[in-house]
Formats: C-alpha cells, structure tokens, sequence
C-alpha cells in the first residue's frame, strides 16, 4: 500500500465532509419558519427588536453565501456554533454525547460480527443441515424485525419478567463515587441490552453473508487441496476457508457502519442512552439546528473514517489490491 | 418484467425456471402466502373499518381476548386495535412501496449511466453515491421530514432518498459485469444505440438480482417508515403500525399488545417479503440450482 | 450463551453488593425528571425544568410555607410600607456565594433588576422601579404603584439571587455562559451539568442556614422515556419523581410498596389545562358558539374516564385551589341539547368545521383530549381536524401568530393572579408571535377594568370580590374553556424525610430533606 493513495483516500473523504456541511447548510436553510422567531420563542417571547438582534447575534442577516462561507470556516476550526437550546457549544455537547454512542456501536459492530461469522460459519459445514436452516431462518427473522420493537420487548421481558439486565441509560448514578473498575462494569451490565438489541439486525446479516461466502470458498479448489493434505475439519473451515470469506465480510461491516449509527439512534431513545442519536433526536424536535447540524457532520465523519479505515484494511488483507 | 426481451437474446426463458425453482421452494411459497394473507386483511380491513380507526370506541387498556368486540384489547386511548392493525397495514405498505418504487428508480438509473458509461461519469456518480451513503440514513431522513413536514409522500420521499445508493452500486456492478458479454458486444456491432443497449439489453440481463434487491428495499423501508413512526415523525392523521407502536410506547409496562401486535404485523410483512427475496435470489442463482 | 449469562448475573450481583456502602450518611437525592433544562439560572428562564436546580443553587429573600405565608429566607425580615409603594428587606449578615464572597443588598438589588428585564413574567416586578441599598444589608425596594404580588414574586422560583460580581460583567443575562455554570448562595452548589442528561449539585458547607442542606448530594437525572423513568423509579435508581402528570404513571408507582405519592406541592403552580378559542375567528367570535361547544364537552368525564379520577375538574382561569377561586362561576354542565340550540342561535344550525392544536406534551392530557373533543363535538355538528404539531415550536408558531381555531395548552398560574392569570386576558397583552399572551385575542374593557385593579389593591378581601368578579366575566364570555388541574403528583422514597410538598413543592430549596435510616 502506497502513501500515495492513503493521501488520495483522506482527501476525497475530507471532499466528503466538505459536501457534508454544505449539504447540512443548505438543509438548514431550507427550514421553514424564521429560526429568529424559534430562538426567541424558547426565550419566552420576543418583540421585532429583540428578534433583531437575535438574528444579528446568529449572522441570520447576512447574506447565504457569507453565511455559508462563515460555517464551512468555522466548521473547519471544529467550531460548530452554538446550540439555541442549550447556549452552549455545539461540540462540547456532542463531546458528552459521542463517547456513549461510540460505545454502544462499536460494541454492537464487534457482538454481530463474531456472533454472525461464528453462526455462518457452522451453517455453511452442512448447507443443508438443521444449523443451515436454523440460521437463514434466525437471519430473515434478526433482519425483518424492527429494532425498537425488539428493544421495547427485551425492556418488557427484563423489566418485570427477569430483572437481570438494566433497561435504561448508562450507568447507575449511586454508582458516581465508586471506583473504576466498579463503574467500568456498571457500565458493560447497562450496555448488554442495547447493544445486543443493535447487534440482532446486523448478526442476522453477518451470518447469512459468511454463509454465503463460506459456502463459495469451500467449493474452490483451494479448499479440496487443503482437504486432500489431510488438515482437520475447524482448520479448514476457521483458518483456510474463514480467511478468504473475511473479505465479503469486511466490506459489509464498513458499509455497514452508518446503518448501525442509524439503529444506534433507535436504540438509545428505547434504552435512554445518553449517545449522539438522542440528542440528534432531541434536537430535531426542538429545532436546535446547529445541535442538528452538528450531529450529522459528526456521525457522517465517523462513518468517512470507518470507511477509510475500512478501505485500507481492505487493501492490507487483499494482496491483489496491494499493488494498486 | 419485459420477458419478451430476455427471450430475444437466449433461447430458453430462463424466468419460467426460476419460476419453477420459486415454487418449489417452500420458504418462499409460505412468504408468497403470508404477505397474501396480509395484503388480503389490510385491504378488506381498510374495507371494513370504513370507520375512523382514532375513534375511541371503548374503555382504554382493556386487555386483548376480554370483550368479545376487541379481540386484540384497545390501547391508551380505547380506541380498537383490531380497527388499527387492519386499517394501519395499507399506509405501511404504501409507504413502503412507494419508497422502494422511488428508491429502485434513482438507484438503477444513476448506477446503470455509471456502470455502462464509466469514465468520469461513474466517477462523478459514483462520488455521489459515496456521498450519500456517508449520511447516517435514519437520521438525514428525520431531518428531510421534519423539514418537508411529516405525511406519508414526504415519507416515502425522505426513505427514497436516503436508501437508493446500495441499489445504484449493485446496478452498476451488474452493468460493469454484463456490458463486456458477447451479446452486448454483439448488439453494438449491429449498431445499437446506448439507450438500447442499456434498458433493452443490459438492464434485462441484471434483473433478477435487482428484482431481489427491490424485494429487499420494500422491507427495508417499511421497517424505515415504521422506525420514524415510532419516533413520532409519521404522519400523525394516518394510522399506520409504526404510529401505533410509537403513540402506545409510553405505557408498555402496563399494556403491552398495544405495541406487540403492530410490531409482529411489521415483522411479519418484511419477513415475507424477505422469505420471497431470498426464494427468488435462490431461484435466480444459478449455482444453488444444481445444488 | 449461558456461560454468558451466568457470568452476567454474577457481574450484576457483584455491582449492586458494591452499591450498597455508597448511600449511607449524608446520602444522595437522585430525582428523575422528564423536563430538559436549557440552563440553570432561573432569574432569565420560567419553566419547572430549570427552576427545580436554580432554587437548589440559588436562594431568594424569602421562601413559604403550605399555608402561603412567607418566611425568612436571605431576607430575615421584611417590612411593606404604608402605601404600599416601598418594602424594605432586611438581609442576613452570614450569607456567603459559593464562590466564598458575601451576599449583599447590591446582589438583591442586581438580581431583581435583572429578572425584571429578562424574565418572561414581565408583571412580576413591572412597578417596581429602583432598588436603594442604603448598605449592605439592606434592600429597599421602590414601587410606581401598590404591588401586592411583589412578596410571593421574592420566592426560590421567582426570584434567585445573583452574584453581581459574576452576572454584572456586561453580557447578555439571556445567554450569559455562567447560566450553564452558575454561582449562587443556595444550600447546593452546582457540579456537573450536562445538557439533556444530568444536573449534579454537592451540598454546600457554608450554607447561611445551621445545620443545613441535611443531603450531602442531589442529582437530576433527564429520563425523558417515562417507561424507562418509571423502571428507575421502581428499582431505587431514582428516589423522587415530581410533576408526574399520567394516570398510568400514578397508579403504577402507588403500588410500589417503597414510594409513596402525593398532590401536595402544587398549589403555587396552578397548572391549568385549556381548551382556547381563538375569539377574533369568524366562527369563534360568536359567544354563542363557544358556550355551545363548552355544554357539548363534558369535563367530568375528561377527568373521571379519560384521566382515571387523578385529575381535578378546574372551572375557571384561576386554579381551584387558590384562594382567590370562585366557587360559584357558571360551569357548563354537559348538555347536548342546549350546545345545539345555541349552535342554530348562533346561525350555524348545519355545523362547521374546525381544527384543533394541541401542545405537545403528555399525551393523557393533550392529544388524547383533542381526539375526545373531535369525537364529541361532532355530536352537535362541529367537525373537528386535529392538527398535531410535531414539536413545540411549531405549535408555539401556530397559536402564537394567531393562526389556529382552537387550541388545547396548559398554562401555570405561578401563584398570583398578577403574575399567571392576567397574562392571558388582558387586552393589552395581545402579542402577536408570543406564546402565553392573551393569543385568544379577547378584549373587555371591564376585565381589563378589574385586572388593573385588582393588581394594585392592598386589602385581600377586596383584591378577592375583584378577582370574583373577573371570574364571573370571563367565565360568561368564555375565551377559554378550563378543562381540568393538571394532576402533578410528587413519588418519592419512603425513607425520604420532609419531602418538599410546599406550595412551591421541589421548585424550592430542599436544605431539609435527608435520609432516615
């Protein structure tokens, strides 16, 4: 891999962001309603002067394109102005908020991706066997059902039925003092749930993929030469074939990383996790637009990254790509 | 389909033997039944309760299976949840249709120039694609609503947009692969045009696996249009199963079929029509036919 | 899969024994609140949500007791002068902020200057016109007319004082970065606010009270999913839930053998939920028609049905249970037939349509009221398009810019009518694009007569007969059509002692609430 196109990646993922904020700016603009009239009202009430000067404090009166001018500049310092709700910075609010949703997705990404591969992998030993069965079944079903619903059962179930798990937000606050470790797994109990109903729609998906990937690599030649040398069965399918499926299964996972910031969305209003997606959610209703703006360039930059970094991973494990 | 098409180019049609695959296939053939009988129940529903399914029509949180009249209970409200389930599915459905017809016609149109022009068209489209699938779709699509105002058009508009880029990709893909075949090759030498070679010869020869992938959308953006229901950004004068889900959320912990019904209604029309995709996608391939 | 699950249980076993040493002496408070604080200084912002930690951080001249009489606060005494035109607050000499300096009656008379010119509540301290410091600890403060509102105004909610040293360097009070951060002289000192998430407040060591605040910590916790808030509430995450407002809510956490539930400590709040008739409509300007639609809607069983009995009916525009309440107002007993002979009066014996908004917010008392009315005000030939509004602001919009037929809201009575009530029917409070105006648009000169009246008279029992009269009034021109009292109830620990059920009820210092063992 050559420095060369790792530049070429970042630049076109920074050409991304770039139509990110534009977009954002002009999705913005394209709110009805006067937001002068919608800061004010969250003030209690304004008179024109007042809105005067509301719309002075926020540019709203200078002409679009300094407007759009000023946002990309500022946007560009990571300054992503200041929450009409809260007055306060927009990314000292997503700052609470990103770590929780990181958390919750990645965590989630991980569980399905283990999960799912180990599951295909089984199925795809015996294409028609019970587990083959089991697992297009399970997988048409983690794939048809809605995950809010799928988290609104499980807080039904583990609400009242088996209290084990805690159904809502992150932490325990009688925890706030304890020690490190204590709040470290506080935090681990609090987050099965969420990222467990996240991790049913993609698990699904991954194990239908390595299924079909599986099924393809065992059939290659390469697969009966390993055979033919006598190597055992889980060396065949986890070290021969797994390996040459990996690839299909990398793609996915990074394509998929902006759906699982989507279901994240869902699942932390569900789950009262205190991530990005409920602020997001929060926000749209207040008609916080900076806060709104600022969510979608932060998760739309998580989602560049996952797919440089995908990208480039790719490249690493694919030597026919390396030379490129 | 135009399946006169396919058969001028090959002699067989290979359409009646997928067909012949599908039925053989029961998963498929119970996913053909379902969506059937859901399709049947939410039209004759709709039939049936002419009536205003936000009517309240009995006490609220009566159980399901306890008044003979409201066999499935009613909900916070006390308005019938048999009346929502049956007169809710056709908006869904709708929703999802419509979405899907939008999101196929996007995606295949841009991912079919890119595809069989490449060159700096495929790289500009391809750059849009790119772009669009980097917005987090659930919440570019909250945004689009709430800024469009929430009904079921903008709805299925807002999904549409947000979901074409995987059917653009995988049309382009299919292009890619298909245009550099003897026949293609063949039809430019008779002096075919490019529009010709694209909807007449190219876009025939990738259908089946962008017919399983329309499929799949449908589910896709049912579940899309049930997600934003329960976020309360549906149309709120239109009883649809997300809204259902969404408005009886609150009181889960003491009623809980106010929500569980809708959600097995939704499961169960995208896991049929999941159960077709994945009937049709076996049809189609034709390396699991010999299996 | 099981190993996973076993080794789970065990995990949560191990947290919860480790949880129990943290609550011992001292203790925490954690208090579950669906409401969303922009900030936490009260002086600029109404609203329960940020006055439930401004009153914890910020302490006021005077607080009150259930019986609406006040107390000593930073005020140790205070008197009102003989025409009613000046009071002179005595300050204690030990009130220190958080931040070490000491209170003093330049921070009094800051502070309520402030309030006066940011505070959405522009009656509060409207005639108040200068405060004189004539020294430290004294604040005395000059009216352009009698103002017998002005005491209740000097309450925890109304009234926080500010750090002038910290308020005063010339920024906008609105938006100033301390609102997030603030100072104050309260028995809880600010620690960690997050936005939408939490509020943390540690007990303060130099409280000017001895022996107080008895908690060593309070914390705020947003669960703005009342399932989830309920789950909390049930499993001991959260020991006190106030403004609890659904029927499902209140009957689901009585029966939870730890918490107990109570009314008590909303008389000051006086929240009312209404059904408003846009008067300057072509349809609605006819009284006629308001009365028809106010004998076809039937209160009892909105309150009795609909709200399972926890809700109380609410008759007129001022909360029933204030003192100044009339109980002998009209009160539109359902009666169909009466609604339609006075809809064919009214020359609309065929119907009409009309739509009806909602505030978005608890769905008992808004949304599922404006699907009842639809229902019910078809019975006389009314058909009804409920317009929902997907969030506040544009439902704000609607009604504030007058653009709505009918609209269901819910509006506090802030404990004086001068502050809450005349708001909505003074004609010169018709504000185009504010909400909690007088945005009905009624206009009558002998209303307007009264209100300004009975702002400014000193004698109780004649500000009462004004305040009947008044009743009287709007309740025959109906502008509004009271519905019901929000039923605000308090669930808390039972091993909680002196829950805060004053008149102000948590949007009051809590320096005597403490665990028992």
């Amino acid at each position: 891999m050559n420095t060369s196109y790792i530049l070429r990646r970042l630049f076109y993922g920074l050409l991304l962001m770039l139509g990110v904020v534009v977009l954002n700016f002009l999705l913005i603009r394209l709110a009805p309603g006067d937001p002068a009239v919608v800061i004010a009202g969250e003030m209690g009430g304004a008179t024109e002067e007042m809105l005067e000067s509301i719309r002075e404090e926020y540019g709203l009166n200078k002409p679009v394109l300094t407007q759009l001018g000023i946002y990309i500049a500022n946007v560009a310092q990571f300054d992503l102005g200041e929450s009409f709700f809260f007055n306060q910075p927009v990314t000292t609010l997503i700052g609470h908020r990103i770590g929780p949703t990181i958390l919750l997705v990645i965590t989630a990404q991980l569980l399905s991706i283990v999960l799912g591969v180990f599951l295909g992998v089984i199925a795809a030993r015996k294409p028609n066997g019970p587990m083959s069965a089991f697992v297009s079944v399970f997988a048409t079903i983690g794939y048809a059902v809605p995950v809010f619903w799928t988290g609104i059962m499980l807080i039904i179930l583990f609400a009242s039925v088996v209290p084990i798990f805690p159904v809502e937000g992150m932490q325990s606050v009688k925890l706030r003092d304890a020690g490190f470790f204590v709040k470290a797994l506080d935090v681990l109990h609090h987050l099965i749930l969420p990222a467990f109903t996240l991790a049913i729609i993609y698990l699904a998906q991954y194990a239908r993929l390595s299924r079909a990937s599986m099924l393809e690599v065992l059939g290659s030649d390469y697969i009966r030469t390993a055979r033919a040398k006598g190597a055992s069965e889980g060396s065949v399918l986890f070290k021969h074939a797994l390996r040459n499926a990996a690839l299909p299964i990398l793609t996915v996972a990074g394509l998929q990383f902006g759906n699982l910031i989507s279901g994240a969305l869902l699942v932390e209003t569900v789950f009262n996790w205190p991530g990005m997606g409920r602020l997001a959610f929060d926000s749209i209703l207040r008609r916080d637009y900076p806060t709104i703006m600022g969510v979608l360039f932060f998760a739309s930059f998580m989602v560049v990254v996952a797919n440089i970094l995908t990208d480039l991973s790719y490249r690493l494990a694919d030597p026919r790509l390396r030379g490129r | 389909m135009s399946d006169q098409s396919v058969t001028e180019f090959k002699a067989e049609s290979p359409a009646l033997e997928a067909w012949r695959m599908f039925r053989r296939n029961i998963p498929a053939v119970i996913g053909v039944i379902m969506l059937m009988v859901i399709v049947g129940a939410t039209l004759y529903g709709t039939f049936l309760y002419g009536g205003d399914p936000f009517e309240i029509v009995w006490a609220p949180h009566e159980p399901p299976g306890v008044t003979p009249e409201f066999p499935l209970g009613t909900d916070y409200l006390g308005r019938n949840i048999v009346a929502g389930m049956l007169t809710g599915g056709g908006p869904t459905l709708a929703v999802g249709l419509a979405a899907a017809a939008l999101t196929m016609v996007i995606g295949i149109s841009l991912g079919a120039l890119a595809g069989y022009y490449g060159g700096w068209v495929d790289n500009l489209l391809m750059r849009i694609t790119e772009f669009f699938q980097v917005l987090p779709a659930l919440l570019f699509a909250m945004v689009l609503v709430t800024l469009l105002s929430p009904s079921l058009w903008t709805i299925a508009l807002a999904i549409g947009v947000v979901s074409w880029p995987q059917t653009a990709r995988l049309t382009r893909a299919e292009f890619l692969k298909i245009k550099e075949l003897e026949y293609v090759t063949a039809a430019r030498a008779i002096g075919a045009r490019n529009k010709r070679i694209i909807w007449k010869v190219i876009l025939p020869n990738a259908a089946p696996p962008l017919i399983v992938s329309a499929t799949l959308t449908i589910g896709v953006a049912i579940l899309f249009e049930a997600g934003l229901s329960f976020l309360g950004l549906g149309d709120p004068n239109v009883m649809s199963w997300g809204l259902m889900i969404g408005a009886n959320r609150e009181y889960i912990l003491d009623a809980w079929w106010p929500v569980t019904f809708p959600g097995l209604a939704i499961f169960f029309t995208v896991f049929a029509v999941s159960l077709i995709g994945d009937g049709l996608n076996d049809a189609f391939n034709p390396k699991l036919r010999e299996r | 899969m099981k190993h996973m699950t076993r080794l789970l249980g065990a995990v949560s076993l191990a947290v919860t024994s480790l949880a129990a040493p943290v609550f011992a002496d001292g203790g925490t408070l954690v208090i579950a609140s669906t409401q969303v604080p922009r900030h936490l200084n009260g002086a600029v912002q109404s609203g329960i949500a940020t006055a439930v930690p401004s009153t914890q951080i910020f302490a006021s001249p005077l607080r009150y007791d259930e019986n609406w009489e006040p107390q000593p606060y930073l005020a140790e005494s205070w008197e009102v002068s003989e025409d009613g035109l000046s009071v002179t607050l005595n300050l204690v000499q030990n009130a220190t902020f958080h931040d070490g300096k000491p209170v003093t009656s330049e921070d009094v008379a800051f502070s309520i200057m402030t309030t006066k010119e940011n505070h959405p509540f522009k009656s509060m301290f409207a005639p108040v016109d200068t405060i004189e410091t004539p020294d430290a600890h004294t604040a005395v403060i000059k009216l352009s007319q009698p103002h017998p509102a002005l005491l209740l105004a000097l309450s925890p909610a109304l009234a926080p004082v500010l750090p002038k040293h910290v308020f005063g360097d010339g920024q906008d009070a609105k938006s100033h970065p301390a609102n997030s951060a603030p100072v104050g002289s309260g028995p809880f000192m600010l620690e960690e606010f997050t936005p939408g998430e939490a509020v943390v407040m540690k007990k303060n060591p130099n409280f000017f009270i001895d022996g107080r605040p008895k908690l060593d910590e309070i914390i705020i916790r947003i669960i703005k999913d009342p399932s989830a808030l309920l789950i909390a509430m049930e499993n001991g995450e959260a020991d006190m839930y106030p403004f609890m407002a659904g029927s499902q809510e209140i009957k689901r956490l009585e029966k939870a053998e730890h918490l107990g539930v109570t009314t008590d400590g909303y008389a000051a709040v006086g929240p009312i939920n209404w059904l408003a008739f846009n008067t300057a409509s072509e349809k609605l300007s006819d009284v006629r028609v308001r009365q028809a639609i106010a004998y076809a809607v039937d209160r009892e069983f909105i309150t009795k049905a609909l709200h399972r009995g926890v809700s109380a009916p609410q008759r007129g525009p001022i909360i029933e249970s204030s003192p100044f309440f009339d109980e002998s107002i009209p009160s539109y007993d359902v009666d169909l037939d009466k609604a339609k002979a006075l809809m064919a009066e009214a020359g609309f014996a065929d119907g009409m349509d009309l739509t009806i908004d909602y505030i978005p917010g608890p769905k008992e008392q808004q949304q599922s009221l404006a699907e009842y009315m639809k229902s019910q005000l078809k019975k006389i030939g009314i058909n009804v398009t409920v317009r929902a509004a997907p969030d506040f602001p544009t439902w704000a919009g609607r009604v504030g810019g007058h653009d709505f037929e009918l609209s269901m809201d819910v509006v506090f009575n802030w404990g004086d009518p001068v502050i809450g009530v005349h708001r909505t029917y003074l004609s010169s409070n018709i504000r185009q694009g504010v909400i909690w105006s007088n945005t009905q648009q009624y206009a009558n000169e002998k209303v307007d007569e009264i209100l300004n009246a009975a702002a400014v008279e000193a004698d109780p029992a004649k500000r009462k007969a004004l305040y009947a009269e008044f009743q009287q009034m709007v309740a025959a021109d109906l502008p509004i059509y009271w519905i019901n009292a929000l039923p605000y109830h308090t669930a808390y620990d039972k091993k909680l002692q002196n829950v805060p059920t004053g008149i102000w009820g948590t949007m009051h210092p809590m320096d005597q609430v403490s665990w028992s063992e």
